[in-house]
């Protein structure tokens, strides 16, 4: 009874914080000083007949309250305007970008994951010696490096090995499958390994520290004192009791990293939804800019969500 | 409240903090690394701060070629506009520390500020602060950052406030925890009950106990400011008219450095950045850990020590 | 150790092993079999020739649609494109175009001369409107007509100095595409996507992604030369260094524009062609009289001042590296001779700037900042972020106008939005005051003449300039068919602009291409071998 609950509660919240982020995503673009912003309808090069058809359905000539109620239906019928830059509605293009991104993130962060806990375990493992030091050292280096920096240096690097731009040969026509499979995994290459590079350092810190956590256990003492080997105890206790934190801080970056991997994507030219926001502001195209913000807030309270979720799933303790 | 966002631990065990002696010599006992970092963060501090005196050359002078390679006159070769290189570094690092230092100094005041009232006063007022901070920390930092650089302008005070505001969430929890914990402390309660207003016990006796933990979460945004500044560099975003590190690597990008070659352009300044927020992340995570009273003693290694990392404020910056 | 995660380790390198390997053994020739790949900076911003302002998008309307004229080999005569012959008549106010025939478009749909009179009427009848574009192109027209099918007949209201020069730049647009879209006073015009482009030209555009890549498949219906390659397409990269990347991993063939940094190392390997550009950048001043702030920009001394300030040859040094002469004038040299060689760039002095500002009144205040009308002598320069020279240039011009007391600062903004910043609101041009752009020439000097007149508000105007006598210049080196008569108001005008500066020139960029050593048969023109001049070059050029 109490698990229900609990979901349910958690559920409320991130609904109620969608409403203010949708709520303040409003106020930003409209009330924010100078009629540019507020007057989406104003697409360039569009017929007055769509500049008509879009003032009637955001109301942009009522009141701000009218339009807030109006803004709120046309977001629920996923109605969220039309791109100034290429004419087409704002949720097909921000569709494309999520599509383009996810694989490139998702790749990036399973390195980052696998990497990251088995440096973490290691360091834990093997605390207070020099491979924990190097582990520990070479994680917060690459924590510290800048995103995008580190993506030229690989640039640099594997200049002539690996495509440095782009997500597809787009002179290729009609390739074979197995073509465009090598093609889109060469392209995908470099981007997902910079962002996997800047990632891991963080996981290797976080399950180093879980992992040293729970290996100070009671319990963990007693399976010593029983005689169990360390492989043993590594894999059945500790690593166990050590995904919860792991897990719910992965599915909490993840909500992040989708919010953009806006570097990454500048510097690979990935068309993506982070390279859709950066060129929607240097376009000035305030529809797109208004609907990235807001789905970039909402997946960012989504994957809080889920961290919330699994992490009551697996903590025996929130249970009772 | 987010469960797994957890409030960070409150040290209410902790030996009460006597001396400022007895903190830096715990943090040092503990991890000497803390010593590395606060020397790397010390060099450039110093370099920079007299960048107007040690630089070898003029900010503007251009003293060669474009890309100009590195020589014994020129250890570090030249920029795009034939600049020298170890100056640029100089200055830009002196760029990048202000807008780090001014812009934790803000999410410092909001963070602080928020945490104190929040933690002391309890209750309604607590739960309205900390519904706002969980909003903030909702946000996506680097979209907000670009449009708001995009729609006010990129100036110095604009990025300034921009990462500011949106820093000032972590600094808040963690001083909120703490405040709370030591409210309850004998001291404080009899404090209170000999008539002291509120005022005078946040500075007198609350204030002390929360200035060790504001300064390592203080040291470890600055980390995170500087990051953010030389992303927005990156973008195109940061003010055109002030050289930091972000911006010395846009340039070089811009003008096609990897492709030509001309590497002494690009990794310098990406160096200096990273040893920064290195320095600054072993630095403050050090001063955590002294302050740490839960004693973690793991069974099958001799030594001990934790690092709690910067929990919502990492990643999500990319 | 848990293997699992050793194994997860291992087939996460393996994937980008594979993909390394896969990128080693790829072969290093282009992979489409004879598509010419062109890599650029810039790109087309429109497929809609009434829209577009971009030079790739008239490179492309070039080799998609007819013209009736194009320039031959040289660059300096008029050679047919869609028109076999032509005569005029009439004292000169009639001119015949004799045009192909059987020609048709890309749908199948004939080609005609009547194709040609309906586009000629449009742009007449809406130049104040949608064909704002075009109407300099077709300037004391009267009517044009079609008695058949491979006729023109052109009525022009006086005897014009340039009737080939301007079909030259006038595409020939199909009828039955776009006579739909005239209402609204023809600003339905500017609404039309124009995709599927429905064009007639050697090449056909099949593929096309906004700031990502536009692919041509070679026309074998063409009317004219038939292309060697099998196609060609312009890849639009969004920095430059990426783009010298590309060439170097051999993704592309060849480069138009190579940045002058990259230009040392790719020398190495693949063929450099240099030759005197006619692109040239600027620094742009709001000379719209009715303007509200800042007024002070309007000031004779001022500008004079300002273009004392101008170190060209540092801009050319560090800029450009060298591949760029000082530009003085709106008719850069590589036209031969249109260009008044008696305009000098303005001499960089900055002593005689701060004497100039100080005898107009403007007195140096806080700062070290000069102060006009109460205010600060602080500005922003709208930078398009596609035109890669103007932030170094900027940054070069920034410290130089410190001293004379000018505080600038940059507004870095997409080339749309840049645009739309200057021309606000709603093409009056009262809120910019500053920027830095560059100007793609032809070798005819009317178009770049027209770009400052002031039919051309919301056209092509980018300085706001409306003069009622440099106009009725304008209009006589039009309609003086005597081309040395022509020549000496064509002089005439540039020493009057040179005066009243909407524009301080900075440098004329030479056109510097890198092409594969796999490629030849380009041919060079000022605006390099994908130009708007003549549909040679990509016709031409195959693989050796």
């Amino acid at each position: 009874m109490r698990g229900a609950d609990y979901i349910v509660k958690r559920i409320v919240f991130a609904l109620l914080t969608v409403f203010v982020a949708i709520t303040i995503n409003f106020a930003l673009f409209r009330l924010a000083p100078g009629s540019a912003v507020t007057n989406l309808a104003r697409v360039p090069h569009a017929t007055p007949e769509t500049r008509l058809a879009i003032k009637r359905q955001f109301g942009l000539d009522k009141s701000k309250w009218q339009q807030y109620w109006i803004y709120l239906g046309q977001l629920f019928r996923g109605n969220l305007g039309v791109s100034f830059a290429n004419s087409q509605p704002v949720s097909s293009n921000l569709r494309t970008a999520l599509i383009n991104t996810l694989p490139m993130v998702l790749i990036g962060t399973v390195f980052a994951i696998v990497l990251g806990t088995l440096t973490g375990v290691i360091a834990a493992w093997r605390r207070g010696t020099k491979t924990e030091g190097a582990s520990v050292t070479t994680a917060l280096a690459f924590y510290s490096m800048p995103t995008h920096w580190l993506g030229l240096m690989l640039v640099i690097l594997f200049a002539g090995v690996l495509p440095t731009g782009g997500m597809s040969n787009e002179f290729l026509l009609n390739p074979s499958f197995s073509t465009h499979v090598k093609d889109l995994a060469e392209h995908i290459a470099l981007p997902s390994l910079t962002l996997g590079l800047v990632l891991y350092g963080e996981y290797t810190l976080i399950v180093r520290s879980a992992m040293l956590e729970t290996l100070g256990e009671d319990y963990i003492l007693t399976a010593r004192a029983k005689g169990f080997r360390a492989g043993a105890i590594l894999r059945r206790h500790a690593l166990r009791n050590a995904m919860l934190p792991i897990a719910t801080l992965i599915a909490l970056s993840l909500g992040y990293i989708v919010a953009g991997a806006i570097l990454v994507e500048t510097v690979f030219s990935w068309p993506g939804i982070g390279r859709a926001v950066y060129d929607a502001v240097l376009q000035r195209d305030y529809p797109m800019l208004q609907g990235a913000f807001l789905l970039l807030t909402v997946s960012v309270v989504f994957f809080n969500l889920v961290a919330d979720l699994l992490y009551f799933k697996l903590d025996p303790r929130i249970t009772t | 409240m987010s469960v797994v966002l957890q409030e960070p631990a409150a040290l209410d065990d902790a030996v009460p903090v006597r001396s400022r002696r007895g903190i830096v010599w715990e943090t040092v006992k503990r991890r000497p690394s803390a010593l590395v970092g606060a020397g790397l963060l010390a060099l450039v501090i110093v370099g920079a701060v007299l960048a107007p005196v040690l630089a070898p050359y003029d900010l503007h002078e251009q003293v060669g070629p474009v890309f100009g390679r590195p020589s014994w006159s020129h250890p570090l070769g030249l920029d795009d506009g034939g600049i020298d290189m170890v100056t640029l570094l100089m200055w830009g690092a002196r760029i990048s520390l202000v807008v780090g230092f001014a812009a934790t100094f803000v999410s410092m005041v909001i963070g602080g500020a928020i945490g104190v009232t929040a933690g002391y006063f309890g209750g309604k007022v607590d739960t309205i602060l900390m519904r706002i901070t969980d909003y903030f920390l909702v946000i996506p930092d680097v979209p907000l950052m670009i449009i708001v650089a995009a729609i006010w302008g990129p100036s110095l005070f604009h990025i300034v406030i921009v990462i500011g505001i949106l820093l000032w969430t972590s600094t808040a929890r963690v001083i909120r925890a703490q405040v709370k914990s030591v409210r309850e402390r004998v001291y404080v309660k009899r404090a209170r009950s000999l008539g002291a207003s509120h005022m005078r016990v946040v500075l007198r006796h609350v204030l002390p106990q929360v200035a060790p933990l504001l300064i390592a979460n203080t040291v470890l945004t600055i980390a995170v400011a500087i990051f953010d500044e030389t992303a927005l560099a990156f973008l195109g975003l940061s003010d055109p008219s002030r050289i930091s590190l972000g911006k010395m690597i846009e340039n070089a990008f811009q003008r096609a450095a990897i492709s030509t070659g001309a590497w002494w352009a690009i990794v310098p300044p990406g160096v200096l950045v990273a040893v920064i927020i290195l320095a600054c992340s072993l630095l403050g995570g050090a001063i955590e850990d002294a302050l740490n009273p839960r004693l973690r003693v793991a069974h099958l290694s001799a030594r001990t020590f934790r690092l709690r990392p910067l929990v919502g404020r990492g990643p999500e910056a990319l | 150790m848990n293997k699992r995660w050793l194994a997860a380790l291992v087939a996460t390198g393996a994937l980008i092993a594979l993909a390394a390997f896969g990128a080693a053994a790829r072969s290093s020739g282009s992979q489409s079999g004879g598509t010419f790949r062109i890599g650029t900076s810039s790109r087309i911003d429109s497929l809609n020739p009434y829209v577009a302002f971009n030079q790739d998008a008239y490179n492309t309307f070039e080799y998609v649609y007819p013209f009736l004229i194009q320039y031959d080999k040289s660059n300096s005569r008029f050679v047919s494109d869609f028109a076999t012959s032509w005569k005029p008549s009439n004292g000169g106010k009639t001119w015949t175009f004799k045009t192909r025939a059987h020609a048709v478009w890309d749908d199948g749909k004939p080609l005609t001369a009547k194709d040609a009179a309906w586009t000629i009427n449009t742009d007449l009848k809406y130049a104040s409107g949608g064909a704002a574009n075009a109407a300099g192109l077709v300037a004391h027209i009267k009517k044009a007509s079609a008695p058949n099918a491979t006729t023109l007949v052109i009525k022009y209201s006086k005897a014009p100095g340039n009737v080939l020069g301007q079909f030259q730049q006038l595409a020939i647009l199909p009828q039955h595409v776009w006579t739909k879209f005239t209402a609204h006073k023809g600003n339905d015009l500017k609404t039309y996507s124009n995709s599927p482009l429905v064009g007639a030209g050697p090449f056909k555009l099949v593929k096309f992604k906004k700031n990502d890549i536009a692919l041509f498949q070679r026309n074998d219906s063409f009317y004219g030369e038939k292309p060697k390659a099998d196609g060609f397409g312009l890849r639009m990269f969004s920095n430059e260094d990426t783009l010298v990347a590309a060439l170097k991993a051999h993704e592309i063939d060849a480069i138009e524009s190579v940045p002058g940094t990259a230009i040392k190392t790719l020398r190495k390997s693949f063929n450099i062609r240099t030759a005197p550009g006619v692109d040239q950048t600027d620094f742009i001043i709001n000379s719209n009289t009715k303007k509200t702030s800042h007024r002070e920009l309007l000031n004779a001394k001022v500008k004079e001042a300002m273009s004392h300030a101008v170190d060209r040859k540092q801009i050319i040094k560090v800029v450009f590296l060298g591949y760029a002469k000082p530009a003085s004038t709106i008719i850069p040299p590589a036209t031969g001779a249109w260009h008044n060689p008696s305009l000098k760039p303005e001499k960089f002095d900055l002593a005689l700037a701060n004497k100039l500002l100080d005898q107009a009144g403007f007195k140096k205040g806080k700062g070290g900042i000069r102060v006009a009308g109460g205010r600060k002598m602080s500005y922003a320069v709208i930078t398009p972020t596609d035109v890669p020279s103007t932030n170094r240039t900027f940054q070069i011009l920034q410290p130089d106008f410190r001293n004379i007391g000018i505080n600038l600062t940059q507004r870095a903004l997409d080339s749309t939005a840049a645009f739309d910043a200057m021309t606000a609101p709603d093409n009056k041009y009262l809120k910019f005051d500053l920027a830095l752009w560059d100007w793609v020439g032809l070798i005819d000097p009317d178009f770049m003449l027209s770009v400052v007149t002031c039919a051309q508000y919301g056209g092509w105007s980018d300085s706001g300039y409306c003069n009622q006598r440099y106009d009725k210049m304008y209009s006589q080196q039009q309609l003086t068919p005597n081309q040395a008569k022509r020549k000496q108001v064509v002089w005439k005008m540039q020493k009057y602009l040179y005066a009243q500066k909407p524009y301080i020139w900075l440098a004329a960029q030479d056109a510097v291409w890198a092409v594969s050593k796999s490629w030849g048969g380009l041919v060079p023109s000022p605006q390099g071998p994908f130009n708007s001049i003549n549909k040679l070059s990509l016709t031409r050029v195959h693989q050796q």
